[in-house]
């Protein structure tokens, strides 16, 4: 009886989390359709939406721009950016730390149908950045048709650094200053105070972060969408882009499961591998 | 036990909720409100304008009856998507709604349309309906779905004093494809930084780019898309190698617009509204209503396009059969098949499509008119003067393959076009990967070639 | 003075005293000041375009200044109705999410169970779904269950997909509201929901205001979701509206595209001022992320 107030939390995420997940697996073993007649009456094709995805040449490609997508922004972008910020706001006066910290956060609290707008006229073929490059008499390229993953990689940093940067920002400043001082005390230079002192103590938070950025990541749709709409052609179609343009565009709802079931697959390697890190019971 | 009473009477109101959302809704059972979904956008307003004059007029005539009008606000693929969207679940289908003739089959097929024999058996206008026009919203089963609201032909579009200042000969009526290549490399020639032609292509231009683009070509080839006899779509035909590959040569010359300016869905905007007024532009596929943006009134008023704009049929690839090659498409209204009052909702659409209102509707959107009493009423005769010259095209028009997979079908041509604008394939193996496409989605039985 | 603190201090007047730690500290002050001002010119972009007379895709200073676009963008039907849309949703969501997230950290915060264990992981798991990136098998299932184009049901979807996390946070922030008061409350004979409702709930009020905050931040920004699954235009939340306006007018307008942007920005601008400012920022992240 005293886990009653836990049902209605039980209930919503059955239905609308759970529920998801056991239809996406359902309906990917039906050639459900938008239309056509299988709309009306979907069929049981077994394992056939699979063996098409593994046939289908867009697939890996897709597969290879989310990789892609994941590392350039999330992990290496996003996640360096943030401790690199986090690590130098340490180190100078409140005004610029501030001012800065505003502008890394500006873009990550604005929506994300917006930070993409920006990111567009940003990289547009005649938007800022070329009129920048131009300034320096560069003739900059079109970036969204010629350099489309580079461009949405990049956007993915300044849209998400701001994330991070907060997490590496609490997570140093629990970092007790004595042992880094102590260490300077030693003679340890800047660099290795910071791989042999600073960064192991922070490793959980590095842990958190990969983990969360790189899952936020893999579900990035709007601002691909609205920047590029997966293309030119395909060249940055990730998988979310991908799922909808074949479930939506081309009607195939349960080919498109499929490719969400794939999603899914990936979240739960990352979630599982996340649980092993933080195991819940430790807390208590 | 107090805690356990709330609690349960909190686990009772999520639960009651969630199962309670599913009645709530206001569904298409509905008896005394017709929803009516259509297309609406910036350069788009025709069908609005209608649909707004023609809510008053029918709300009057039928008391008790409310029409509540659903614009959407997309482009072409944007709302193809939106409206499959709403017509898979009954609770959100609309009674009346704006869709292709090319979707009407395959949307038949999914069981979204209402049947309209027994409707149009009693509706003494249907016989002013020409023969082609009734075809259009016929299904397999030999039933009429959709009532069409115009047609539409397709020919090049050409700027006089461009092509003048290039050295073409005018009129300009190109025999073949290489006539086209040529002029547009002699346009290329005098003034680099014009668009020579353009044929549409790529996803974001949508069914445009088959119908405005691929298609003109292919159907002007010795190979077709789809045999109709034997109900089978063709693989591995060289049609569909070499109209990939004018697309191709098109692009890869810098002949047409620059790929990424023919990605942004909006280019036709510029084309109508930029190009052609500024004389940017020598030449392109474009249909019949092309007059609807510049006539007065229209979204992009631009008078003089009377005496600078001259109009040619599309050439065969090298001259063979009639010699010239048109598409036609066009617009029809349906009625959803779990419409809680079919018959309010055809009175509508019969309203909407009376003479009256057809002629305003194909005058305000330079439709060719389906209704012959509209054909021949002089208003629609003078609203624009290549309404003749279009209608006549009629002659050598084709249809797209009328089946419930083409709309699928389609969506891989569009990406076939996108492929090798881009150069991301060749125009083999574009080719090879839309036959692989075509079987994945008709299956092995349904392929020849 | 501690021994850490003088350390500290020799530290600063050493850095003072030498010229090549003046130019590392400058080098690190440039390095911030040109990523601050690479992160804020796409934003400059939105404020600038705004007010332009004649706006393009450039961040530029404005050839005229004007409020027309803002004027322009502020309808009934284009602006009002969509941002009412997105209140009703994002504020739906919150409540909901917080009232079911305090009932469901009460007891995994204060009672051992078996079920417990299970549970939380469940959640942490929950909280790793990509969900807005499968939202195909949501399209469809919400077409199976009815509940296509209804705002109540999107709003209880955005309240699940925001739930792992909220009940996260909130199990984190009652863990460290002692006991002892309500062991002196249950004494008295009060009940455990009347202990929690005037007990707990109110010592973790900044807990609450924080994850209120942030799933209604999140349901206002979300595009894909209601996108999907809200079809007609009367229920439309402002960020699908803005997207449909972004496509209708393409490339044109700019301006009044900068201006919806800004409008529909501003709320969620706000709160998390007043997060950041008055609940504290780190706060809120030590209850998402502390392990």
């Amino acid at each position: 009886m005293r886990l009653l107030p836990v049902v209605p939390s039980v209930l919503l995420l059955l239905l609308f989390m759970a529920g998801p997940v056991v239809w996406a697996i359902v309906i990917s073993f039906s050639n459900s359709a938008l239309t056509g007649r299988f709309a009306k009456d979907p069929e049981w094709v077994g394992l056939d939406n699979y063996t098409r995805l593994l046939a289908d040449p867009a697939f890996p490609l897709s597969l290879l721009l989310t990789i892609a997508f994941v590392i350039g922004s999330a992990i290496i972008g996003q996640n360096l950016l943030g401790l690199g910020l986090a690590l130098l706001f340490g180190r100078v006066n409140r005004t610029t730390r501030a001012l800065v910290s505003t502008a890394v956060v500006a873009a990550w609290v604005l929506p994300e149908i917006v930070a993409a707008f920006a990111a567009y006229a940003y990289f547009a073929d005649d938007g800022t950045l070329n009129q920048l490059l131009a300034g320096l008499g560069i003739d900059g390229p079109n970036w969204l048709f010629e350099y489309p993953m580079l461009a949405v990689v990049l956007a993915n940093v300044w849209r998400g650094t701001a994330f991070s940067m907060l997490v590496y920002e609490a997570a140093l400043g629990d970092v007790p200053p004595e042992i880094s001082e102590a260490a300077t005390v030693d003679g340890a230079s800047g660099m290795q105070r910071l791989v042999w002192v600073t960064l192991p103590m922070i490793r959980g938070a590095i842990a958190t972060n990969l983990m969360l950025i790189t899952l936020q990541t893999l579900a990035v749709f709007t601002l691909i969408w609205v920047m590029t709409k997966g293309g030119p052609g395909v060249a940055s179609t990730t998988l979310p882009i991908f799922a909808y343009q074949e479930a939506f565009k081309f009607q195939a709802i349960g080919y498109g499961s499929a490719i969400a079931v794939v999603m899914i697959v990936i979240g739960a390697a990352f979630s599982i591998a996340y649980i092993r890190a933080l195991r819940p019971e430790a807390q208590r | 036990m107090r805690r356990t009473r709330a609690t349960i009477a909190m686990i009772a109101v999520t639960a009651a909720s969630l199962a309670l959302i599913g009645c709530s809704a206001d569904s298409g059972g509905d008896a005394d409100t017709i929803r009516v979904v259509y297309q609406k956008t910036d350069g788009f307003v025709a069908l609005d304008e209608l649909f707004q004059k023609v809510k008053p007029e029918f709300e009057e005539a039928n008391p008790g009856v409310t029409v509540e009008l659903e614009p959407i606000v997309a482009d072409e693929a944007d709302y193809a998507t939106k409206l499959a969207l709403m017509q898979q679940s009954p609770d959100t289908a609309p009674d009346v709604f704006y869709e292709d003739t090319f979707r009407v089959r395959s949307d038949v097929d999914a069981g979204y349309l209402l049947n309209l024999d027994d409707h149009l058996a009693e509706w003494d206008e249907w016989d002013q309906f020409n023969e082609g026009a009734k075809e259009a919203g016929r299904a397999d089963d030999g039933s009429i779905y959709a009532v069409p609201l115009g047609t539409d032909t397709r020919g090049i579009w050409y700027s006089k004093s461009l092509l003048e200042a290039a050295g073409v000969a005018l009129p300009w009526e190109p025999k073949t494809w290489d006539e086209i290549l040529e002029t547009a490399r002699q346009v290329k020639e005098a003034s680099p930084d014009k668009v020579a032609f353009n044929a549409y292509a790529g996803k974001p231009a949508g069914e445009g780019s088959v119908m405005q683009g691929f298609g003109m070509l292919m159907y002007g080839t010795d190979d077709t898309l789809y045999e109709a006899d034997s109900q089978k779509w063709v693989t591995g035909s060289q049609g569909f190698i070499d109209s990939l590959a004018f697309i191709e040569t098109l692009y890869g010359e810098g002949l047409a617009p620059a790929p990424d300016v023919a990605l942004d869905g909006s280019m036709w905007q510029k084309l109508f509204g930029e190009w052609f007024p500024g004389g940017q532009i020598a030449g392109t596929i474009e249909g019949s209503w092309s007059p609807s943006f510049w006539k007065q009134g229209g979204q992009y008023e631009w008078p003089e396009y009377v005496d600078d704009i001259g109009v040619a049929a599309f050439p065969t690839q090298n001259g063979q059969g009639d010699g010239a090659v048109s598409l036609s498409g066009g617009w029809t209204l349906a009625v959803g098949a779990n419409t809680g009052n079919a018959d309010a909702s055809f009175d509508f659409l019969a309203m909407a499509l009376n003479k009256e209102n057809a002629l305003e509707y194909n005058i305000a959107n330079s439709q060719i008119a389906v209704r012959s009493d509209v054909a021949s009423d002089p208003a629609y005769l003078e609203a624009n003067p290549f309404i003749g010259f279009f209608t006549d095209l009629v002659t050598y028009t084709h249809f797209r393959p009328a089946t419930a997979d083409y709309p699928q079908i389609s969506a891989e041509i569009q990406a076939a076009t996108e492929a090798v604008m881009t150069g991301q394939m060749s125009p083999e193996d574009a080719a090879a990967a839309y036959d692989e496409a075509v079987v994945g989605i008709v299956g092995e039985e349904n392929v020849t070639g | 003075m501690t021994a850490a603190e003088t350390v500290r201090t020799a530290a600063t007047r050493r850095d003072l005293a030498s010229p090549r730690k003046a130019v590392a500290s400058a080098a690190r002050n440039l390095v911030l000041w040109i990523i601050g001002l690479s992160f804020l010119l796409p934003l400059a972009w939105l404020v600038l375009a705004s007010i332009d007379t004649r706006p393009s895709q450039q961040a530029r200073l404005p050839e005229g200044f004007t409020f027309d676009h803002y004027a322009a963008v502020l309808t009934v039907e284009g602006t009002l109705l969509p941002l009412w849309n997105s209140l009703l949703l994002s504020t739906g969501s919150a409540a909901i999410t917080v009232v079911v997230a305090v009932l469901a950290a009460y007891p995994l915060s204060r009672y051992q169970s078996r079920f417990n264990r299970p549970y939380m992981y469940a959640i942490l798991f929950g909280t790793c779904l990509p969900i807005t990136a499968i939202m195909v098998p949501v399209y469809s299932l919400f077409v199976r269950l009815g509940y296509l184009d209804n705002l109540f049901a999107v709003t209880a979807f955005l309240a699940a997909t925001s739930l792992p996390m909220a009940i996260w946070m909130m199990k984190n922030f009652m863990d460290s509201v002692p006991v002892s008061l309500e062991e002196a409350a249950w004494v008295d004979g009060a009940s455990a929901m009347g202990t929690l409702r005037r007990i707990v709930v109110p010592l973790m009020r900044p807990g609450i205001a924080v994850v209120f905050i942030f799933v209604f931040i999140q349901a206002w920004g979300n595009f894909f979701v209601p996108f999907i699954l809200l079809l007609s235009p009367a229920k439309q939340p402002a960020a699908v509206s803005i997207y449909s306006f972004f496509g209708q007018y393409g490339t044109v307008a700019y301006g009044e595209l900068a201006a919806y942007s800004l409008l529909y920005s501003l709320p969620v601008i706000v709160l998390y001022v007043i997060v950041s400012r008055g609940i504290g920022g780190s706060f809120a992240l030590q209850g998402a992320v502390k392990g």
